[in-house]
């Protein structure tokens, strides 16, 4: 990855540029957004393959860095996702205290390959972002101690307010504003990087619960809206290019804190489109005890309902793979 | 530049550094406390109110001790309020100097401040917080000036921030300033802003006139033994060291010095054109007590006995909870004390209100107890759970505690310490109320004391708190959404407060269970939520 002075010059200026161009690159990329929307809301039969080598979803056995790799490889490698110059975010969930087995957090292999894969793509910026419940050093210690090898400036949790930009959700139901991270506003690419683990209100906390985590005011979504309403309405807005489910370890009971019973598929589930990766996590499973279909899950019927991404992951292609 | 302005300038560096940055070192050979633990004012009214010998306050023997051979040293040089009031006075008095402009009579109050001190610690009850200089100064540095300092570097870096972005800069962007405040601020305000306006009367007005430390050194200093100020034959007399004495401590003969006063400032060998002054071991030059104290008993006595009226009065005030051991006794007066926090009566004996643990709380939610706690302990420290919680493995305000109110403990013992318990308001909760899914409470205890249990009626699984699992840390009530006052509130109800002894092996004995959340599931293989049929919790048809 060695540069040479005058790349190391392009790379400096673009960012300068395109700093200075941030909201324009925003608004570029939401339109970029509302399109792909559009286009994959009038689809109803399945999607046709068009190189017939890259499935919906791809499933990887294995260790959990290879296996994050090798999912990411399956979905067309991560250049496919990620251009030179482009700046990134990453969300992991890293908002409790506990070690990797508690299952409550994404395995910190699995994000330091995601942003080993951003940075050989070419990656101007890769930032892994999170606003965290518990004090929030202790929260993000094994992710930051992960990722160190690339930097002390990569993984953070936002906790100050001028972080975040007022921003409208104009196809929200419930949810019609909210204040997200200026990072994520300002990447070209979102990575949606959630551990599967079970949730007490929710059913799961997966990629779509995991945007929570990209807003300010999270309470709210809470006690003045509809809980389920709301998360679909963050993912209008909020749309991860990416998402890299972490099933590696699965906590099935009592999350999203935990403790809970873990067991460890040591399993990658990677797709772009954030329903169906988390309606196949659903399913692949079992929730106390119990095999759940997809639609059980309230935000998830919603987010198919309203186009966001497909839960019928019966009419997607799945390729599985066991390292 | 005298010897005295370089010794107290590193004085009061020395204790802002401790007080705004000491107490997260990891190594701590300076206790971040240790000025605190030099004032003897402090230390005799704590040992004194709370009967208890207080092995941390040895510092402020040695200074005690030290005071007869070597003069009020501690007033010059290291007293950081009498730094604070040489800045004050010299923005006030200006090009004034030392010549009093009144004053000069009102000496013999701080004897009787002390004595009405005294004689209140004497029946148990504590004025530390607005006697003690180190009290006094602590709070004003701690609770008002950090808490400003914070402010304006938060607000610049905000302010720096966009630019620092465009410029691709990414040193300072994600940099979090904490942001602590406190409440009765206006009464430290307003109390620093007295003892500074004593400058429109003298120099150094609180330490000559009102500072009961001051007396306690000015009783033991009458004589120094060894190091004093001596005036030497070449002295013609004129009369300019005399007026130049912040102290008033030098006579109409400026051969004469008061002891009792002198603060070893060197102001007079500084200003005295025929370099006759000295501070050196020798013969004494003649003595000057100001005060005889033989003509004053009457105004001493009444004093004192004005001390043991506050205290008396004091005494049959109105007790916040918990007070005493039976239900009923008390007022009911929520007052959620740090973990670790001595017995109700030891606690606001020994508590000298200084803040340092105010200060050092890194979640903000150690505050000023206000009027509440009554007159004397109005800055005892109490929990605000909706400020900040209780952080599981933090214990730092035991450590900074200078006169073991709230006990050193690590932390094991720290999580036994319990000082209260949540209580779910099902009325509030919009899980139990409105039927809404949230989990909050349960997401961030960090004892595992609240549970989502599945309950006829509310549709939603709702959170139930197991008493026992509960350490009173306030995570729940800090995140929980419902405002202003949260659904979950913890009640100092059950808090455990040891003078002596293991909080772990106390706890254990009652039933509690006060450990991290586990990693596996105890007992059980079959979870509750899973064995009834119904859906698992969350999900829905």
């Amino acid at each position: 990855m060695a540069k040479t002075p005058v790349e190391m010059f392009l790379v400096r200026l673009e960012q300068y540029v395109s700093g200075r161009m941030g909201r324009r690159t925003f608004m570029k990329t939401h339109a970029k957004g509302a399109l792909w929307l559009a286009a994959s809301a009038s689809l109803v039969s399945p999607r046709v393959l068009s190189g017939a080598e890259i499935p919906d979803i791809a499933v990887c056995v294995g260790d959990a860095a290879a296996a994050t790799r090798r999912a990411v490889t399956m979905m067309g490698g991560m250049k496919s996702f990620v251009r030179t110059g482009d700046k990134v975010v990453i969300k992991p969930n890293m908002s409790f205290t506990g070690d990797v087995m508690d299952a409550v957090n994404t395995h910190p292999e699995v994000v330091r390959e995601l942003v080993a894969m951003c940075r050989e793509a070419g990656a101007s910026r890769v930032r892994v972002l999170d606003h965290t419940l518990r004090p929030s050093e202790q929260c993000i210690e094994g992710i930051r101690d992960a990722c160190r090898i690339f930097g002390n400036d990569v993984v953070h949790a936002l906790e100050k307010r001028d972080l975040y930009r007022e921003v409208t959700i104009s196809r929200g139901v419930s949810l019609k504003e909210t204040e997200v991270m200026r990072d994520v506003l300002e990447s070209d690419v979102l990575i949606a990087a959630p551990v599967a683990k079970s949730h007490g209100s929710t059913g799961v906390s997966l990629s779509m619960k995991g945007m929570m985590g990209l807003v300010w005011n999270r309470t709210v979504m809470h006690w003045r809206y509809d809980l389920h309403e709301s998360i679909a309405d963050l993912c209008t807005i909020l749309r991860p290019k990416l998402v890299v489910v972490d099933a590696t370890r699965v906590l099935t009971t009592h999350g999203p804190g935990g403790p809970g019973r873990v067991i460890t598929p040591r399993t990658v589930i990677a797709s772009t489109d954030m329903v169906a990766a988390d309606a196949y996590t659903v399913q692949a499973y079992e929730w106390y005890g119990k095999k759940m279909p997809a639609d059980k899950v309230k935000h998830i019927r919603i987010g198919h309902a309203r186009g966001l991404g497909r839960m019928d992951t019966s009419g997607l292609t799945v390729r599985r793979t066991v390292l | 530049m005298r010897l005295q302005r370089i010794v107290q300038g590193i004085s009061l560096a020395s204790f802002l550094a401790l007080l705004w940055c000491g107490a997260t070192r990891p190594v701590q050979v300076i206790p971040a406390d240790i000025f605190l633990r030099m004032d003897p004012l402090l230390a005799g009214i704590a040992v004194m109110a709370g009967r208890a010998v207080i092995v941390t306050l040895l510092p402020a023997v040695l200074v005690l001790v030290l005071t007869p051979l070597l003069g009020r040293f501690f007033c010059s040089m290291v007293c950081p309020l009498g730094a604070t009031i040489d800045m004050t006075d010299a923005l006030l008095r200006g090009s004034r100097g030392g010549k009093p402009d009144a004053g000069a009579g009102l000496k013999l109050v701080k004897y009787g401040v002390l004595c009405f001190m005294a004689a209140a610690s004497l029946l148990g009850v504590s004025w530390a917080a607005f006697g003690s200089p180190l009290a006094v100064a602590t709070r004003f540095y701690g609770l008002l000036v950090h808490p400003a300092l914070m402010l304006a570097a938060d607000v610049g870096l905000a302010t720096a921030r966009p630019l620092l972005r465009g410029a691709g800069i990414d040193a300072f962007v994600y940099t979090e300033l904490p942001r602590p405040v406190f409440g009765l601020q206006w009464v430290t305000a307003l109390l620093m802003a007295g003892i500074a306006a004593g400058a429109l009367f003298a120099p150094r007005f609180w330490c000559r006139c009102l500072c009961p430390a001051g007396a306690l050194f000015g009783l033991v200093s009458r004589r120094p033994l060894v190091f004093r100020r001596r005036v030497s034959g070449r002295c013609t007399s004129c009369g300019a060291c005399s007026a130049a004495c912040p102290m008033d401590a030098i006579g109409t003969d400026p051969r004469t010095t008061d002891h009792a006063e002198c603060t070893l400032c060197g102001r007079c060998s500084a200003v005295c054109p025929e370099d006759a002054i000295r501070y050196a071991p020798g013969p004494a030059s003649p003595g000057r007590p100001a005060v005889v104290f033989s003509r004053h008993r009457r105004a001493l006595m009444l004093s004192g006995l004005a001390g043991a009226g506050s205290a008396v009065a004091v005494l049959v005030g109105l007790k916040p909870y918990p007070s005493g051991d039976a239900p009923g006794q008390g007022a009911g007066l929520s007052l959620l004390r740090p973990p670790g926090a001595l017995p109700e009566t030891g606690f606001l004996q020994t508590c000298v209100g200084c803040g340092e643990c105010m200060r050092a709380c890194p979640t903000n939610t150690l505050q000023p107890a206000g009027i509440r706690a009554g007159l004397s302990g109005m800055f005892s420290p109490v929990m605000v759970p909706r400020l900040g919680p209780c952080d599981i493995g933090c214990t730092l305000c035991g450590r900074v505690c200078p006169t073991g109110a709230l006990r050193r403990l690590d932390p094991q013992e720290k999580r036994y310490a319990k000082v209260g318990t949540a209580v779910i308001d099902r009325h509030v909760c919009i899980a139990w109320e409105q039927g809404k899914p949230c989990l909050v409470c349960d997401e961030v205890c960090p004892y595992g004391a609240v549970s989502l249990q599945r309950r006829e009626g509310p549709g939603v699984s709702v959170p139930v708190v197991d008493e026992d699992r509960c350490n009173g840390c306030g995570f729940c009530e800090h995140y929980c959404p419902v405002g202003p006052v949260a659904a979950i509130v913890v009640r100092p109800m059950d808090a455990l407060r040891l003078d002596t002894g293991s909080y772990r092996e106390k706890g254990r004995e009652m039933g509690l269970s006060l450990e991290p959340k586990t990693k596996t599931l105890p007992g059980g293989e079959e979870d509750p939520a899973g064995t009834d049929g119904a859906l698992p919790p969350g999900f829905s048809d």
